[in-house]
């Protein structure tokens, strides 16, 4: 699966593969014809467009009014409106409860994001070096892994970790960590995130090891023979190849991860509901407690939405960055 | 999940020693006019998950398709994300005509305006119910909801883990039974009680026994009463009880069920509701004969330990259009009948002191009804304590501190910020 | 280059330990879900299930309603997989070839767009979907996931598109092809294994929601699948067994899928599409 690098990414890609034989290919062949024909363009975007203004922009204008909102269990049963402008922000932005929050969220974000750029990157870069058969056996295991429903996965880490029967604690028993016998992994903050990590990174590393792997597939390598020629070691035709050429690659894979591991909802609900005491609570946890867990729903839309601005500042330098590349283009 | 179950059961100030005579609904026959009234229609009814045992359900469906011709649906609910269920479902043009619903949410639902008012089937059905079985189903003076059953915990024991030690009498105190934990304790071939450090309902129980609330008023709020030296004693009987046992500190009964531990049969006691000897015998049938009960005691033998009456009602959303089916519904559900077919399959406790006669033979209502007749209380009865009892509790919190070394002082400093959280959140 | 013999064995040692630790999981839930409770609930592990039963999976499928429940599912994410792609071909055909005003507009609306929090944001979709009087109905599951996946559809096809050489779809022009033919009869053969990478995102994505069907559907015929795998843990509590059961049945068609997708998909990608 292809991730969203840029066009101009791939159209390099594709260059560089046309020197095994075929002629080099990219944006300097095309533009003969002048492509935005008028309407076509609008006319094919409308579609998108109008489905993701009425289904995702109508529910989010719809949360932002919400926000403005004092909506509890009796003004959602009586459909009353009861506007209380900025007190939900107000209560969110003066209390500690958000900042501790969106702290925690920032550093579980980028722990995992970290472990599983690198170990994927790691993997992606094993799998190319592997022979056939060895390839093809890590990436059954990689894809198992990846296809694993979040919800089915997250369930059977809590059995993996259960406290009584559960194999992981009896393996650590055995290799003679008797403490961990009976060891309740979701009794205190850091061996839940223990947990809840080794589960969001077993499940994203194999996004970006195929990914690399299959950018990598597309090297030519005379690339790297030329690189040898001059004379580069392993070490300086991987930073001068290998590296350069994944570069998109791994930063449209980082921003994707930042975001779906921002959002992570499930793997953190289903093992802990944010727990032990609202320890493990991560921003969309918080959001969801606070509004539909305690029924305090003008709350809750108002975190979301902060949860959104949040999320915007964290990728807004990739965002630059693309729409940079896009001037740039065409 | 039965967890939830206990969780959802709230408060009921009771005190069973009323008048008898059950109403039986035999001779009414409503004011409908035809008998095919309400024929081709459908009656949604929402119990929750473990509520109705299959006898009873099948006993009511059936006496109720027959009286009204209509259809019943009764469909039971999963305790995950039921309050959010329950309120979209009110706001809605199409609500489940009657829900089932705990007695810790009741006053709060009560208060939205989503039930309607029951004032007068009341009078009709239920005139001879103990006052405080119907409490909790009051709210600003209006009947907004139907008890339909109550229970409390006993403590289930092992018979045979106890005659092993060589206890040969079910104790009487509070004395006896540490005597009794013990012996089999010395013994060491089982764990003499299994309790969690959440057994949220059983501190409360023990709160009701020091007769002191976890909540106070302060002008015209509540807030934290945990500070309170009582709360500290009753804490302090729960710490001695605690270190009887392995059990992890920071879990409640739920997670592992204890019914499953105790099943295993190396436990000599849990502090359990009726119905959690069947969740033991179903993980391991071989238990069975040596399950008994007795009532938890207190500090002398006149009195027993303090307990929580859990409970449940039966309410008719507002928004329903078939409000006069669902009554008839409530009719046949709680009829003295099919309230006593209840109690014998599930072991609830009888609502008044008439139908103790259904506890016969069930002997975990038979251990449960003495606290409960002398000793039974409830969680605060106000619209504010629902948001308390959402996970995660800050009670169940300041429990875990205390048994994990923390003076009760300190934690109860420490949980205070989140509980008087909840109870001013904005209604 | 020849490499030493420590350099032949540690890839092959390292691919066999990942493999491993990456398969456990599923493989232990796929053992335990055969497993007879007395080799589950045990103080010793049993490695290679030597009793199987199907016990477990019997209790998981006798959930009421169970079969409903797997056509809804089936039902919501295919249309909603099917939708979004289709959608999104024509945007990113737009968005790869085509030079507008406000393109670049529309990618960052779609950038954003990815990152909608759709769990918080439950309540004001279902107050609009019960004021639409739509509830309990298959119809706004199938449009909403639709969007979910939507952005991601779009913006990864784009690259896909985009890596198709445009002299193929210029040279059928010359040849007296229309834009649209063009498009049909060369990009879109190009285009498959894209299509398909893609839809397996999509297919997850649907297949998994819970939040949203949790607060839409309670009518229980209306509901999906990720709901009765929930809600079967939380009333079976400590029963691995059938809990296990449950999770394989749910994990099941998307395994296949995705074996059978992926291997097209990323020989598509490293062979095909972008060879040309």
């Amino acid at each position: 699966m292809a991730v969203q690098t840029e066009p101009s990414d791939v159209a390099k890609t594709a260059a560089v593969r046309g020197q095994d034989g075929k002629p080099p290919v990219g944006q300097h062949g095309g533009n003969k014809r002048k492509p935005g024909i008028g309407a076509a363009p609008y006319l094919l975007m409308i579609p998108a467009l109008a489905v993701t203004a009425l289904l995702l922009g109508y529910p989010l204008v719809k949360n932002v009014m919400l926000s403005f909102q004092n909506l509890n269990m009796g003004q959602l049963i009586q459909h009353v409106t009861e506007w209380n402008g900025f007190k939900n922000y107000q209560e969110i932005l003066t209390g500690e409860d958000f900042w501790r929050v969106t702290l925690r969220t920032i550093v579980f974000t980028g722990v995992n994001v970290v472990l599983t750029m690198v170990l994927g990157t790691l993997i992606g870069l094993l799998l190319a070096r592997l022979g056939k058969r060895m390839r093809f056996t890590l990436m059954v295991g990689l894809v198992l892994a990846w296809a694993m429903p979040v919800v089915a996965a997250s369930t059977v880490f809590q059995w993996l970790f259960a406290s009584r029967f559960g194999v992981v604690n009896y393996v650590l028993d055995k290799l003679g960590w008797h403490s961990m016998a009976e060891f309740n992994w979701t009794g205190s903050q850091f061996s839940t995130f223990f947990v809840v990590t080794l589960l969001i990174v077993w499940q994203s590393i194999p996004f970006v090891a195929i990914n690399l792997y299959a950018a990598t597939t597309t090297i030519a390598k005379e690339l790297y023979e030329a690189a040898s020629l001059d004379g580069a070691g392993v070490w300086k035709s991987f930073t001068s190849v290998t590296f350069p050429f994944l570069r998109p690659f791994l930063y449209a894979t980082t921003f994707l991860e930042v975001i779906w591991i921002f959002k992570a909802f499930p793997q953190i609900f289903t093992i802990s509901e944010g727990g032990p005491n609202r320890l493990t609570e991560t921003l969309p946890v918080y959001a969801f407690v606070e509004g539909v867990g305690n029924q305090h729903y003008g709350m809750g839309a108002a975190i979301s939405l902060l949860t959104i601005l949040i999320m915007l500042g964290l990728t807004s330098y990739y965002l630059r960055i693309v729409l940079k590349q896009e001037e740039d283009e065409l | 999940m039965k967890r939830k179950l206990i969780a959802a059961i709230g408060v009921a100030g009771m005190m069973i020693g009323l008048a008898a005579c059950g109403s039986d609904d035999g001779g009414d026959s409503g004011k409908k006019a035809g008998p095919d009234a309400y024929k081709g229609q459908t009656l949604t009814v929402w119990t929750m998950s473990g509520s109705n045992p299959d006898g009873w359900t099948k006993t009511v469906t059936e006496e109720f398709e027959k009286k009204t011709k209509a259809k019943l649906k009764i469909e039971v609910q999963d305790w995950n994300g039921i309050q959010q269920k329950v309120t979209t479902a009110l706001s809605e043009s199409n609500p489940p005509d009657v829900l089932e619903i705990g007695n810790t949410q009741t006053p709060a639902y009560a208060k939205t305006g989503g039930l309607a008012d029951l004032g007068d089937l009341k009078k009709e059905i239920g005139s001879a119910w103990a006052d405080g079985v119907n409490q909790p189903s009051i709210y600003d003076g209006k009947q907004y909801a139907l008890p339909w059953y109550v229970g409390n915990r006993v403590v289930m024991y092992n018979k045979k883990v106890f005659k092993d030690a060589g206890i040969t009498e079910t104790p009487k105190t509070r004395a006896d039974l540490f005597k009794a934990f013990e012996a089999i304790e010395k013994k060491g071939d089982a764990e003499p009680i299994y309790l969690p450090g959440q057994n949220w309902y059983f501190f409360d129980g023990l709160l009701v026994g020091k007769d002191v609330s976890p909540v106070k008023k302060e002008g015209d709020k509540y807030v934290s009463n945990l500070a309170d030296p009582k709360v500290a004693e009753a804490m302090d009987v729960y710490k001695q009880y605690q270190a009887f046992s392995k059990a992890p500190k920071d879990k409640d009964e739920a997670t592992p069920q204890q019914a499953e531990v105790f099943a295993k049969g190396k436990t000599g006691a849990v502090i359990a509701m009726g119905y959690e000897a069947g969740t033991a015998i179903k993980a391991n049938p071989e238990i069975k004969d040596d399950i008994g009960f007795f009532t938890i005691p207190g500090e002398t033998a006149d009195k027993p330990e303090g307990v929580f009456l859990g409970g449940s009602n039966l309410a008719v959303a507002a928004g329903s259009k078939k409000q006069d089916l669902a009554k008839e519904f409530l009719k046949i559900a709680l009829s003295e009948q099919n309230d006593g077919a209840l109690i014998k399959e599930a072991g609830w406790s009888p609502k008044n002191d008439a139908m103790q006669k259904y506890t016969v033979g069930q002997p975990a209502a038979e251990a449960a009804g003495p606290a409960a007749a002398k000793s039974g209380g409830t969680t605060p009865l106000i619209p504010e304590w629902a948001p308390v009892e959402n996970p995660p509790n800050p009670i169940k919190t300041y429990m875990t501190l205390v048994l994990q070394g923390k003076s009760p002082a300190e934690a109860a400093k420490q949980v205070e910020g989140e509980l008087n959280k909840r109870l001013s959140q904005q209604q | 280059m020849k490499r030493s013999l420590f350099g032949r064995i540690w890839p092959n040692a390292t691919a066999i330990v990942l493999f491993a630790a990456l398969v456990f999981p599923v493989y232990w839930m796929f053992s335990t879900a055969f497993k007879p409770t007395g080799d589950i609930i045990t103080e010793t592990p049993v490695w290679f299930p030597t009793d199987v039963t199907f016990e477990h999976f019997k209790t998981a499928y006798h959930a009421p309603n169970f079969l409903t429940l797997v056509r809804n599912s089936l039902t919501v994410t295919l249309l909603a997989v099917a939708f979004s792609l289709i959608i999104a071909l024509f945007a990113s055909f737009a968005l790869a070839r085509m030079r507008f005003k406000g393109r670049k507009g529309m990618i960052l609306v779609f950038m954003i767009a990815q990152m909608a929090p759709w769990e918080v944001m439950v309540i004001a979709i279902y107050m609009l979907v019960r004021d639409a009087d739509m509830l309990n109905s298959l119809v706004p599951l199938t449009l909403f996931y639709m969007v979910m996946v939507l952005p991601f559809t779009i913006l990864t096809l784009r690259g896909y598109v985009a890596a198709v050489p445009k002299e193929l779809e210029e040279s059928a022009m010359v040849d007296g092809c229309t834009r649209p033919q063009a498009f049909v009869k060369v990009i879109l053969p190009l285009l498959a294994p894209g299509l398909m990478a893609t839809s397996l995102f999509g297919f997850i994505t649907a297949w998994n929601e819970f939040p949203l069907v949790l607060i839409l559907n309670k009518d229980p015929e209306a509901k999906t699948l990720p709901l009765w795998l929930s809600q079967f843990q939380s009333q079976f509590g400590d029963d691995w067994g059938a809990t296990m059961a449950a999770a394989s049945i749910f994990a099941i068609p998307i395994l296949i899928l995705f074996v059978f997708l992926q291997r097209k998909a990323v020989s598509g990608l490293t062979d095909g599409a972008v060879k040309g």
